[in-house]
């Protein structure tokens, strides 16, 4: 299969690949960028350890083929501190014990990200429906619904009217 | 001496044991920083994709490689044949079986490792994969375990013919596998025969899968220059496996490193050595470069590690009150093709003995037979403390119908049958000392929380109208932390475990243990244990596990071990330097030994406090500063073999609405109370709870590996395989009373286990109990609407 | 896996020339879209091929057929299909008797009774559409047939037939049977009248 160029932006760094037409967003990003903070639970696009932020949306970079980044924004949980400081779902997961073997965290951090944006103050079971494409077998789900509402009370009370790293 | 402001602030700093510190490993998951096997990229790397058999049961006539081999980009495809010279088609399981690395003449199981395709990149070996073609002839398949030994049932292990036993004692037909025993048979018969009431039931623990988020793999390394072989896998047990390694290659275990880094959540998933990790090795051998293989995860689900598989007929004999005076329970363990699960080499049904419970229960005989099937080998897996899960599911169901034949209160019977308080060290009938419990005041806490008496209430309300409301109990008592050496053996290797210390002039240290965490925080709580005996903050005491080039050896993290067995090397190994250093602060100080006592992170002269050393100073000392006679340094290591399992115990109460017209159960409220005894940091205590309870929901209420007649697997990914998300898993509610080991360093038990072995009869309880008042005395699980309502329909009650 | 197949077909022409047309097992495997004799060992034996298309995916089926049985005066005929994937992720078996029987006004009614077994991929992951798509199959198979033997006799009745067979698919299209079926399904949900079996 002949190999075709894709340019896009990955957390805020214009990137340039060369890529088959069925090669997946995921393994491009995570083989070729060599950035493996996403990571890869399955195939059928149910588990979102893939998840991504991409032109303000949460995908799953399982279900996305690379070509379909051309000219895109993505950003990837290596995206979410800005200048070493954490963002404050990060702090808040740590705070908060919202992880264990860490391997759903990158696409928790990535999807509730977004949720968070979408719904800066939300209730605890629009942050369970918000975050119910995203599977965890370690946590039992408590402490990372705690971590969000932490986070989101941070991102509130510091007046930031975009929580965003943009 | 009481505790004055400044010795708490002291004691604060340290942030030991008992302090809900936070992680130390979190920093770099949250940064997308963890190294999983994956993330793995060494220079010239090739990846592995596996062909695997379409049918549970055929012939190979033939396999066919030119077109996969044709293929640009495709370096290698290895089948048995590439193997056989190496001797390395068949490797020994952690079972005492032999497993196919890959299907040498014939596949006994649908998706069977058949041959591997190696190429230059995944894409191309996925390619090479669909080009590999093979020809089979049909076998039939036993799919149904009480089939395997029929007389004219097809012979699954060709290779064990003749074989008189397969590591366990005589086998009864060629697809049977062991038969193992445990207490009084005639004591017991004769107990059932008098008895004023007796109850028996065919309870099945349906196979599951544990599917930790990550799937298993490794990455091959063999330097050829060196002759040194190293393997990055997802390892519970990186030792063993090295072990394992050495004995399969012949090249010797010193030129063997085995690294696991992070791994992606173990639930005994990643404890077995599977065909994958073989092939891959092998070829980095041959080959001469790295060889990455991952599976997909609907390999995962249909080849690795699987659990349960038990079918159970369980039967209690009792008095007219309610008291138990005998246990029999005879279960058919359905092992799949292969026996290759980790059990202690004594113990081929695990643990399974625990199942007398939490209850005084003076006779008792347990029988499991053990046979082959036609399905992916396995069965000690998920979070089952080796068969614990089975015997407990056994025991907390049977003491329910119990109650419910002779119509006494679910919580009023456990009572009747606990071991009390001061029974303890308590021998049971089927041979284990309880080294600790106090049952009683747990459940009366439990209840009290819940209001019982008002769900009680509230049931029969409930039941009046017509609607369905069950209330589940769990009292369970785990066997956890294997195990003393001279009862279990894997393979030989005694179940000890492993701790070094190095201290460092400057104060930190460094330590290393031969257990592997998968997401428990082993990086912090130990760190908080030696923080504790050596008085150095855990925040610089830098932990290591994993890479066996480094780590001591140990039988790694599997059956809730690390606590009782690896954190009481670590308190050992922390309690000789502290030895070690009350010499050297004797001789700072210009004292003998004996004046000396130890006060959170410092020896100060008795009566005289200020006259003090704090660890600090004496290791800076231990490289300058030493009485004649002693080395320098200030360093050790212990190797801990206990002396006792040790046996955690918890009451659990659920809560559950079950709506007539569709079978859906709603978790209204679960309240878990676990007793783990000594309690390192309670947030990661309450973590690992809601883990093992959500695991446990997955489990009683919709997990099932199902396979049609001809051993075909029917929903082996994630479109049919139940993983709660965010919005199944109700709210769970947890809190603890303390009962310390008595024979464990710090008096603590373990814990991660517990959850789920207590959980998923609690559940089950709660959703049969909704249906008690219908004549139902057992469900099956996993307790879907559909089966509900089935159920439901049945009775004529919707 | 196995699917039990009863299923019944009017065919608008004479039992004589349905049940002549029957005999030639190559124009008969022909009806099946994708389908093809490509070998005939002797009197009962042939070799075939099936070409499944689902989406981008082509998968073909290698296969043997026995005709177990013929008997003209019950104009029934016994078939065993075996075959396998050529890269042997699925297999699949049927063992199918189908007759030919007169029914009112020179008419006649070709009855199918198979059972179908699966096994590997197809069984695993398709088993749950397997009745649904093995009637969508059938009725492709029945209306080929059926065009088939009424091209052979004369008239305009004929011709029309005639086309129909050239204008047949010549391959099993996977994907535009699973549409067939979930419009099907809607348009069942939506329609008062009971839909053929």
């Amino acid at each position: 299969m002949s190999k075709t160029q894709v340019s896009f932006s990955l957390n805020g760094q214009a990137v340039e690949v060369m890529v088959e037409p069925r090669e997946l967003l995921i393994h491009v990003m995570r083989d070729q960028l060599r950035q493996t903070g996403s990571h890869i639970g399955c195939e059928t696009s149910h588990c979102g350890a893939c998840t991504v932020d991409f032109n303000g949306e949460s995908v799953k970079s399982c279900t996305l083929l690379a070509v379909q980044a051309q000219g895109a924004e993505v950003m990837t949980v290596e995206g979410l501190a800005v200048n070493g400081e954490l963002h404050p779902l990060q702090q808040a997961f740590m705070d908060e014990h919202g992880l264990q073997c860490g391997y759903c965290t990158p696409g928790m951090l990535m999807r509730s990200y977004r949720f968070l944006l979408e719904n800066p103050d939300p209730s605890e079971a629009e942050i369970r429906a918000g975050m119910s494409g995203n599977l965890c077998r370690c946590t039992g789900y408590q402490n990372i619904v705690k971590s969000i509402q932490k986070a989101a009370a941070a991102i509130n009370a510091s007046g930031r009217d975009e929580a965003s790293t943009a | 001496m009481a505790a004055t402001a400044e010795s708490l602030e002291r004691k604060d700093k340290l942030e030991g044991i008992g302090c809900a510190r936070k992680r130390k490993e979190d920093p770099r998951f949250i940064q997308g920083q963890g190294l999983y096997v994956d993330d793995i990229n060494l220079p010239g790397m090739v990846y592995g994709a596996l062909v695997r058999s379409p049918h549970a049961h055929a012939r190979i006539k033939s396999i066919n490689k030119e077109k996969a081999l044709a293929l640009p980009g495709v370096l290698a495809v290895l089948t048995a044949d590439d193997l056989k010279p190496l001797s390395l088609h068949w490797m020994p399981t952690l079972g005492s079986d032999v497993q196919a690395v890959l299907a040498d003449e014939k596949v006994a199981f649908q998706l069977q490792e058949v041959a591997m395709v190696i190429a230059e990149e995944r894409y191309i070996a996925a390619d090479g994969v669909d080009l590999v073609e093979v020809e089979y002839e049909e076998l039939p398949a036993i799919v149904d375990p009480h089939k395997s030994m029929d007389a004219d049932a097809p012979i699954i292990r060709e290779d064990l013919v003749g074989k008189d036993e397969v590591g366990h004692g005589k086998r009864l037909h060629d697809n049977h596998i062991f038969t193992w025993e445990a207490g009084d048979k005639d004591s017991t018969d004769a107990v059932f025969d008098k008895a004023e009431v007796t109850i028996k039931e065919e309870i099945l623990n349906p196979r599951v899968h544990p599917c930790p988020l990550e799937t298993c793999g490794c990455v091959g390394s063999f330097d050829k220059v060196k002759g040194q072989l190293t393997v990055y896998m997802t390892s519970q047990n990186p030792h063993l496996v090295r072990t394992v390694l050495a004995m399969l290659s012949g090249i010797p275990e010193s030129k063997i490193r085995v690294v696991t880094n992070d791994i992606g959540g173990g639930f005994g998933n990643k404890v077995p050595v599977y065909p994958g990790y073989v092939v891959a090795i092998v070829a980095s051998i041959v080959l001469g470069r790295p060889v990455k293989w991952i599976e997909s995860r609907i390999e995962n689900i249909s080849t690795t590690g699987f659990a349960r598989d038990y079918h159970g007929s369980a039967e209690l004999a009792a008095d007219n009150d309610g008291r138990i005076k005998a246990l029999r329970f005879n279960v058919l363990a359905d092992h799949g093709a292969f026996n290759s699960h980790v059990s202690a080499t004594k113990w081929p049904a695990g643990l399974f003995s625990i199942c007398t419970g939490s209850y005084d229960i003076a006779t008792a005989y347990v029988k499991v037979d053990a046979v082959y099937t036609n399905k992916a080998p396995g069965g000690v897996a998920y979070r089952c403390s080796l068969r614990v899960t089975e015997a407990v599911y056994l025991i907390e169901r049977m003491i329910d119908i119990l109650a419910q034949k002779l119509d006494i209160d679910k919580a009023e019977i456990r009572k009747r049958n606990f071991i009390q308080a001061d029974q303890f060290p308590y021998n049971t009938s089927l041979g284990w000392t309880v080294d600790s419990g106090n049952y009683e005041p747990a459940l009366d806490k439990v209840l009290k929380a819940v209001d019982y008496a008002g769900l009680r209430k509230e049931q029969a309300e409930k039941r009046a109208k017509g609607e369905l409301m069950g209330i589940g109990i769990s009292t369970f008592t785990e066997i956890v932390g294997a195990g003393p050496t001279k009862a279990c053996d894997i393979l030989g290797i005694g179940l000890f475990d492993s701790c070094e210390i190095r201290v460092n002039p400057t104060g930190s240290a460094i330590a290393r243990m031969g257990t592997q965490t998968q997401g428990q925080g082993h990086e912090t709580t130990y760190a908080q244990i030696i923080a504790t005996e050596l008085g150095i903050p855990s925040e610089e005491i830098q932990v290591e596990e994993g890479d066996t080039d480094k780590a001591p050896y140990g039988a790694g993290t599997w059956g809730s071990r690390s606590t009782p067995v690896g954190g009481a090397a670590v308190a050992k190994a922390a309690r000789k330097i502290r030895d070690k250093a009350r010499k050297i602060a004797a001789h700072l100080l210009e004292v003998s030994e004996d004046d000396l006592e130890w006060d959170i992170d410092q020896f100060r002269v008795k009566g005289v406090p200020d006259q003090a050393k704090t660890m600090k100073e004496i290791a800076m000392a231990a490289y300058s500063n030493i009485p004649d006679g002693m080395e320098n340094g200030l360093e050790a290591v212990d190797y801990y073999d206990p002396p006792n399992f040790t046996f955690p115990f918890g009451a659990y109460v659920c809560v559950v609405d079950i709506d007539p017209k569709t079978g859906e159960a709603k978790i209204r409220r679960f309240y878990a109370l676990d007793d783990c005894g000594t309690r390192i940091n309670d947030m990661i205590i309450e973590g690992q709870v809601h883990g093992g309870l959500t695991e446990a929901l997955a489990v009683a209420m919709g997990q099932l590996i199902d396979f049609d007649e001809d051993g075909n697997l029917l929903g082996n990914s994630l479109m049919d395989y139940y993983l709660p998300t965010t919005v199944e898993t109700p709210h769970w509610e947890t809190d603890y009373t303390v009962t310390p080991s008595p024979h464990h360093p710090l008096g603590a038990k373990g814990v991660a286990e517990s959850p789920h072995v207590g959980g998923i009869p609690c559940f089950s309880n709660a959703v049969i109990d909704a249906l008690s008042h219908l004549g139902v005395t057992h469900v099956d699980m996993p307790h879907t609407a559909h089966r509900i309502w089935k159920k439901l329909h049945e009775l004529g009650a919707n | 896996m196995k699917v039990k197949l009863d299923k019944r077909y009017p065919v608008a022409a004479s039992a004589n020339s349905a049940w002549q047309f029957l005999q030639d097992v190559k124009s008969v495997a022909a009806c099946m879209p994708g389908a093809e004799i490509t070998e005939q060992s002797d009197e009962t034996h042939f070799k075939g091929m099936v070409k499944v298309k689902v989406g981008p995916v082509t998968s073909t089926f290698n296969g043997d057929i026995e005709v177990q049985g013929v008997d003209a005066e019950k104009k029934e005929l016994i078939l065993l299909g075996k075959g396998a994937d050529t890269k042997g992720t699925s297999s699949a078996s049927m063992l199918l008797t189908a007759s030919i029987q007169d029914t009112a006004d020179g008419q006649c009614e070709l009855i199918g009774d198979a059972e179908v077994t699966v096994n590997g991929k197809m069984a695993s992951f398709g088993g749950r559409m397997l009745d649904s798509i093995s009637d969508q199959i059938l009725q492709q198979f029945a209306d080929n047939f059926a065009n088939n033997v009424i091209a052979m006799g004369e008239g305009a009745a004929a011709e029309v037939a005639a086309a129909k067979v050239a204008d047949a698919p010549k391959e099993l299209n996977g994907l535009a049977m699973i549409w067939h079926l979930i419009t099907g399904f809607f348009n069942k949900l939506f329609s008062r009248e009971s839909s053929q079996p």
